[in-house]
Parts: structure tokens; C-alpha cells; sequence
């Protein structure tokens, strides 16, 4: 592993970030970069593909993330993949959603150089847009970072709150806050021979002490690994279906969360399908049965149908209740019900491409008391 | 109905159960079970699939809501499948299925998933037997009267 580090000057994070950058597309060993960068109003900040130096402001700490950035890098190379390295800045739930969406086969790294950026959490879209404090979302999580301060928690989204990693793995380079002062520098550390190539033509400075960051990121890992249990632990009464059934009470079926998905590829989504079509007399049928029938019809069936198909490789990324119209808290179903559902299949989604989903491989020999008396 | 449904009393409570059966083993098992006469409980409504593998998660889910008291899936022995391997991963769906039902406190003990061959007529008519009993015992599913679903 190759420990380099920015050097941050005038205490400008993202300006030192992005000069970093802008020397990465210039050197030509990438040919793109897709990175955050806020739009003209600077309301909100999107992945940008930005193949020109001079066009990039890019800002890598905004507390955002509008849209499944591997859901981007999946339609930029299904059909063919690049044929010269792009360069994309990920999270770390998105570098997990990408190595899921490469063992479904649609997405590949071929030529994808993957920049993982250390993620301390980010803001609901509306919250980011319109913020309520008097400094930017960029500037007012830095500060709190730098005054180690929680005071960005209560904007955080709720997935971030209990996120299993905010590390960046199956990354070729890594952007590390932790274990680094960052009003001096930025920890830059090449994971892969790609990334060490890359690396090693730009002007970094070697890093003074290289322990800080690993110990950061085991307390960082352990502080998180507390509060998810505490989340899980609080979370343990929504069972049976009163529960259930009030807690999705306001679904209108829209199947915004699945659009929002990483996971959710399917062209034709099995609830989007004919099967749901029906004669008006199979409505009133359905009706009869239970005397009333509640309409837009098999919501909950369509939310737990839904979990069923992607739970496995769930990587919590929380968009599909950033994506919710009526707000629907569906972290607190989703993080237990994958928690729990990867245990028994011992998976973790986003590991290792080399693994297989765990619904389309078998063992002989396992599971033996199901079907069996 | 749906009077009679909200009034039944739990002792004269006629289970619904909704039967999954692959063509290959398990339809020709309840076959046999008919054709050789042998008597077992009616609370059970057969569905026809091709393969125990075939039947996703949300077809049981789907019996489920609309109010079934039991969901059963038959397939053939483990190494019997007319398709190789589809029992296989019809295991895997059911174990996926009654983890998420478990972490929802849904019932899980309502679902069966049971391997049943061409000639076990005998135990087929066992299993429903069984099934229908246990099913008498849990009571109605507390699922059916919502009908906020």
C-alpha cells in the first residue's frame, strides 16, 4: 500500500482536493473522472463525467448523494466499457453497490479506476438544498469534523447514521479524512497496482506517520459497528403484522424506492408487469374476500416481494427512503431484515466480485432440516 | 362470507391452505394419494407449477396477504429434480423467505416447504393431515382480517 498525502493549503479541503484531480485528468492516465461537483445554482451537487481539467470544481465532501452513483457507473458500461480508464469518485455503500451490480452482471470495471472517498455521512437532497445554517453543507460538515463535533448527526440521513462502513473497500485509491488533520493534508492511498501506477506520476508528498489513519478507522468502525447495534436493538419491536402493516400504511406503490435502488435492475420489474392487470370483476372478487380491499392495491405485497428479490445484496445505502414521497422510514425494516438475512447465508454484499449471489448458487449438502420434518 | 369469515369460532375454524405442487413429484404424489383412495383432510387448494423452484417468494406472499392460514410447497427429494437442481434453490428461496417473514414477526411457522415424490400418495395425505392440524392449532392468520394491505 503506497501512504501519500495533499497537502491542503489556505485550509481549502475541496480546493486541494480538486487541484489533486484536476492534476489526475491531466496526466492522462485516466481519460474521465465522474465526480460530485454542484450544479450552476449550487443547490445540489451530481456526479459530473468531465473529460476537460479546466471544467472541474468539483467537491468531493458535499454531504449529498442525489442519485445511486452505481446505477451511473452501470449504464456507462453494460453496453461496452470504456476502452481508456474513467475515473469514478464513489462512496463506499456505492463501491458496494457497484460489485453487486458487477456479479449481476450489469456493470463492469473494465477500465473503471474507482476512487473511494472516506464518507462521514451526508443530508437528505431537500435538506442539502435548502439548508438551514448559515455556511454551505460543505463547509459546515467540515468544520464539524474539524471540531470533532456531532453536530452534522442530526442532518445525516438515517442510513448514514447506522452506516456498516463509511470506509471505502475495493477501491484502486482511497481520499482519507480519517486519521489525518485535514486543515494540513489528505490521505491518499493506492489499493490496487492500478492505483499505485496512477500514483506515482503525481505530485504527492510522502506521509509522515502512517498509523494514525488505520487506527482512526478501527475506532471509526467500532463506533459505527455501537450504534448499529443500538439501532437494530431499537428497531427489534416492529414485528407482526399490525406493526407491519401500519408501518407501511402510507405506501402508494409508486415504486419510487425501487428507481432509486442500486440493486433494483430489472428492465421489467415483476410488480410493473401484466401480472398485476386484472378484469374489474377479479377487483370486486378480491374485495368479497375480505369485505373491503384497499386501493392502489398490493402495496405491502409489492414491498415485501421486493425485499424478497434484493435483501441479499442490500448495501444500505438508504436512497429508497431518500426516494420515498410519503416519507416512509424503510431503513428501519430494510437494515434488520438484510442485517439478519445476510447472517443466515453468510454474505456480505460488496465484498468480492469472485463471490456468487447467494440465490442463484446452491449446496448440496446445507439447509438439511428444510423440507424435512 | 366475509360475515362468516369475521365470525368463525376457532374450534369450528376450517384452515385454508394454498398448495404449491411440482408437476413432477409432488401433483403426482397428491395423484396417487387420490387414486389410491386415501382419505385426507379438504383444507387444502392445489396449484399446479412445473417446479418447486419455479415458485417465487411472492406467490406465497400473495397467498399469504389475501388471507391464507397456511402456504405449502411440495417438490421431489433433494437429488430428484426433473430440472436438476430447482429444489435446490427452492430450499435457498424458503430459507430466505422465513428469515425475512422472522425478522417481520409474520408467521413463519405457516409456510412449509416439503418433499413429496411421485409414489408417497401415502405421505402426502400424512403431510396434510399434519399441515391442516398444525394450522387448526395456530388459529386464523391474523393477516386475513387487515385489509389495509
Amino acid at each position: 500500500m503506497t501512504h501519500k498525502v495533499i497537502k491542503v493549503k489556505d485550509n481549502d479541503v475541496v480546493g486541494s482536493t480538486n487541484d489533486f484531480l484536476r492534476n489526475l485528468l491531466s496526466s492522462g492516465k485516466i481519460q474521465a473522472l465522474l465526480v460530485p461537483q454542484n450544479t450552476p445554482s449550487k443547490k445540489v451537487a451530481f456526479p459530473v463525467l468531465i473529460s476537460d481539467p479546466k471544467k472541474l470544481h468539483a467537491d468531493i465532501v458535499a454531504p449529498i448523494l442525489p442519485a445511486s452513483t452505481a446505477t451511473i457507473v452501470s449504464k456507462m458500461t453494460k453496453v461496452q466499457p470504456p476502452s481508456k480508464p474513467i475515473g469514478v469518485v464513489m462512496r463506499s455503500c456505492q463501491i458496494r453497490a457497484l460489485i453487486e451490480l458487477v456479479k449481476l452482471n450489469q456493470a463492469s470495471l473494465t477500465n473503471i479506476v474507482i476512487i473511494g472517498v472516506d464518507c462521514p455521512g451526508t443530508f437528505p437532497t431537500n435538506t442539502y438544498t435548502e439548508f438551514p445554517e448559515k455556511k454551505t453543507p460543505t463547509q459546515f460538515l467540515l468544520e464539524a469534523w474539524t471540531k470533532k463535533s456531532d453536530e452534522a448527526e442530526k442532518y445525516f440521513r438515517s442510513a448514514c447514521r447506522v452506516c456498516k462502513d463509511p470506509i471505502p473497500t475495493n477501491a484502486d485509491i482511497i481520499l482519507g479524512f480519517y486519521g489525518a488533520d485535514i486543515e494540513k493534508e489528505i490521505i491518499v492511498e493506492a489499493h490496487s497496482e492500478v492505483g499505485k501506477n496512477i500514483l506515482k506520476e503525481l505530485p504527492l508528498e510522502d506521509e509522515e506517520e502512517g498509523k494514525s489513519r488505520e487506527k482512526a478507522v478501527k475506532e471509526l468502525r467500532e463506533e459505527k459497528a455501537k450504534k448499529r447495534a443500538v439501532f437494530l436493538k431499537e428497531k427489534e419491536g416492529l414485528k407482526g403484522i399490525d406493526k407491519v402493516s401500519e408501518f407501511f400504511d402510507k405506501c402508494v406503490n409508486c415504486h419510487n424506492c425501487r428507481q432509486a435502488c442500486p440493486i433494483c435492475y430489472c428492465k421489467e420489474c415483476l410488480f410493473d408487469s401484466s401480472v398485476f392487470d386484472a378484469e374489474a370483476y377479479k377487483f370486486l372478487r378480491r374485495a368479497e374476500i375480505k369485505g373491503l380491499f384497499k386501493m392502489p392495491n398490493d402495496a405491502l405485497l409489492f414491498q415485501l416481494g421486493r425485499m424478497n428479490h434484493m435483501i441479499l445484496s442490500c448495501v444500505e445505502c438508504g436512497l429508497c427512503e431518500q426516494a420515498c414521497p410519503n416519507n416512509i422510514p424503510l431503513m428501519d425494516v430494510f437494515i434488520p431484515a438484510a442485517e439478519n438475512a445476510q447472517k443466515e447465508f453468510d454474505y456480505q454484499p460488496g465484498k468480492d466480485t469472485k463471490e456468487k449471489i447467494p440465490m442463484i448458487v446452491y449446496r448440496e449438502d446445507e439447509f438439511l432440516e428444510v423440507g424435512e420434518k | 362470507m366475509s360475515e362468516e369469515k369475521k365470525d368463525h369460532k376457532k374450534e369450528d375454524f376450517e384452515p385454508k391452505i394454498v398448495g404449491f405442487l411440482c408437476n413432477w413429484c409432488s401433483y403426482a404424489g397428491a395423484d396417487l394419494a387420490g387414486t389410491s383412495r386415501i382419505q385426507y383432510p379438504p383444507n387444502v387448494r392445489i396449484i399446479r407449477v412445473m417446479c418447486s423452484g419455479s415458485v417465487d417468494s411472492m406467490y406465497i406472499l400473495r397467498a399469504l396477504l389475501e388471507g391464507a392460514d397456511g402456504v405449502f410447497v411440495g417438490g421431489c427429494h433433494p437429488g430428484d429434480c426433473h430440472y436438476i437442481d430447482g429444489n435446490y434453490k427452492a430450499r435457498r428461496r424458503m430459507v430466505l423467505l422465513e428469515n425475512i417473514l422472522g425478522t417481520l414477526g409474520l408467521e413463519k411457522e405457516r409456510v412449509w416447504l416439503r418433499w413429496i415424490s411421485a409414489s408417497e400418495g401415502q405421505k402426502f395425505a400424512d403431510t396434510m393431515k399434519e399441515m391442516a392440524e398444525a394450522v387448526r392449532k395456530l388459529g386464523p392468520s391474523p393477516i386475513a382480517k387487515h385489509w389495509n394491505l
